[in-house]
């Protein structure tokens, strides 16, 4: 074991590179992936007649794919039918339709244990039921969400790193790269690795726990 | 009845899907004996390097750059091709990526540790061995081991759990002790720590081993086959020539010598 070595300035500058393209790609697919699932969800909750089967189908094809499958389609399949993106691009993709399928399931979950005494009683109200939706189930469904959507998230982040198949330089990428140096640098950099890992994601954790003490 | 309804669509999805992934694979560019044209078009070689295997394809954190053996005769192509050395671009590949970039055309040729077997012929064209690889020995300097010969079945040999190079041992020198080990940075603890006599694997890695710790080395021939080859599209029978070309120049003009000695710290076995 070579911490010094290991833990070179080039070393951690390097990895540094890699953190910051795995925060790229998680931040870009959350932001999309929390923007597609919200559509997909509130779809399959509110049971609109094709396009709600629809997509029950694509979630359920989705979600019971494993992720490095559709990191190596988008890679290799989708160029050979014309699309052509980049890697950065194709591994947001990929990431985005595999988490809006899971955040899909959140959303619809969420806004499905809303009260439906509360439903009848907007209606009855004069509320329509776009108006419903909008001002009583979607508020109170989105707060019961946070707690599951925050785990998704940070799983999506620790997915980041099947972009590895296909040599996106991310965090995990960069770290086999310094582990190719020398065999005596293997513990040190995973465990570096294991630790820049885990200190993104218990921030996440902890802004997560700020939002449902304020939502309550 | 409405669940297997769903299931009935689901599974057609998944067979379409499958089937489109099927169809993409035996697309082969029927082309090509202008495959050079485009690459003198294009102006820039493209070639797929490993950027994580020492001495052969390793990114340099500091600089940037990718440095080894398999970059080096890169370099010397991108120079009969096209005049200049630095009219590259080097792409990352792994070994499960490799040959779906070459076939997507994404790059020109593989580079990278890509041993010369019938299967992967059927799917790419090889030029010449340019790299004789083969399983060898890795001992302590000054150990009584200098190749197979001196092993009996006395010697404990090191190695990875479950490889080939272990069977292979086995094979060769009947009663061999063998102790195996999760990979092979754990065998090259155990050999440092006195545990046996001498670690076996391809002798790409342990040249690797060898240039991190100038007190072990490579001893002996190699005693198996491992015949690293560059790829290319099947029926770009014009690159293959160049690059065969190109090898066979640099074998006459000593240049390969240079760049082997370079990287591997020792001449090349004739």
């Amino acid at each position: 074991m070579d911490f010094a070595g290991a833990y070179s300035p080039e070393n951690l500058k390097f990895l540094l590179d890699g953190l910051y393209i795995t925060l790229i790609v998680a931040f870009a697919a959350i932001v999309l992936s929390f923007i597609l699932g919200c559509v997909i969800g509130v779809i399959r909750y509110t049971k609109v007649p094709v396009l709600s089967p629809i997509m029950f189908v694509f979630v359920e094809l989705i979600r019971n794919l494993p992720l490095l499958l559709l990191i190596f389609f988008i890679r290799f399949a989708l160029p050979e039918v014309g699309i052509k993106m980049g890697l950065i691009t194709a591994a947001i993709a990929a990431l985005t339709i595999f988490e809006a399928a899971m955040i899909a399931e959140i959303v619809r979950g969420g806004l499905a244990s809303v009260d439906k005494g509360q439903i009848e009683a907007a209606r009855s109200s004069g509320l329509s039921s776009f108006q419903t939706l909008w001002h009583i189930v979607l508020p109170q469904g989105l707060r019961r969400m946070v707690p599951p959507l925050v785990s998704q998230f940070i799983s999506l982040l620790k997915d980041t790193s099947l972009a590895v198949v296909i040599s996106l330089p991310e965090l995990m990428h960069n770290a086999q790269i310094v582990i190719g140096h020398g065999y005596t640098y293997t513990i040190p950099t995973l465990i570096l690795v294991a630790v820049i890992y885990f200190t993104v994601n218990f921030m996440l954790s902890i802004v997560s726990r700020r939002l449902e003490s304020k939502s309550i | 009845m409405k669940m297997s309804k769903l299931g009935k669509l689901l599974s057609v999805m998944m067979v379409v899907s499958l089937l489109v992934l099927a169809g993409c694979g035996n697309k082969n560019n029927s082309a090509s004996s202008d495959a050079i044209s485009k690459i003198k078009e294009h102006g820039k070689l493209v070639v797929g390097v490993k950027f994580d295997t020492k001495l052969f394809g390793l990114k340099d954190p500091a600089s940037g750059n990718v440095e080894g053996f398999d970059i080096d005769i890169s370099k010397a192509i991108a120079k009969h091709i096209l005049g200049d050395e630095n009219a590259i671009e080097l792409k990352e590949v792994t070994s499960k990526t490799r040959i779906p970039m070459l076939n997507n055309g994404e790059i020109d040729m593989i580079v990278a540790t890509m041993t010369i077997t019938e299967e992967r012929k059927k799917e790419v064209d090889f030029s010449d061995v340019y790299f004789q690889a083969g399983q060898s020995l890795l001992v302590k300097k000054g150990s009584p081991i200098t190749g197979i010969q001196d092993a009996t079945k006395d010697t404990t040999i090191l190695g990875s759990k479950g490889s080939t190079s272990i069977k292979n041992i086995k094979e060769k020198v009947e009663g061999i002790k063998v102790l195996e080990f999760d990979n092979y940075q754990d065998a090259f603890s155990a050999l440092k720590a006195g545990k046996g006599d001498a670690l076996t694997t391809d002798d790409a890695i342990l040249y690797g081993m060898a240039a991190q710790d100038p007190g072990y080395e490579v001893v002996g021939e190699p005693f198996t086959d491992e015949p690293y080859g560059i790829a290319m599209q099947k029926g770009n029978t014009d690159v293959v020539k160049a690059v065969n070309d190109t090898l066979a120049e640099l074998k006459a003009n000593g240049e390969y010598d240079k760049i082997y000695e370079k990287w591997i710290g020792k001449a090349p076995t004739k």
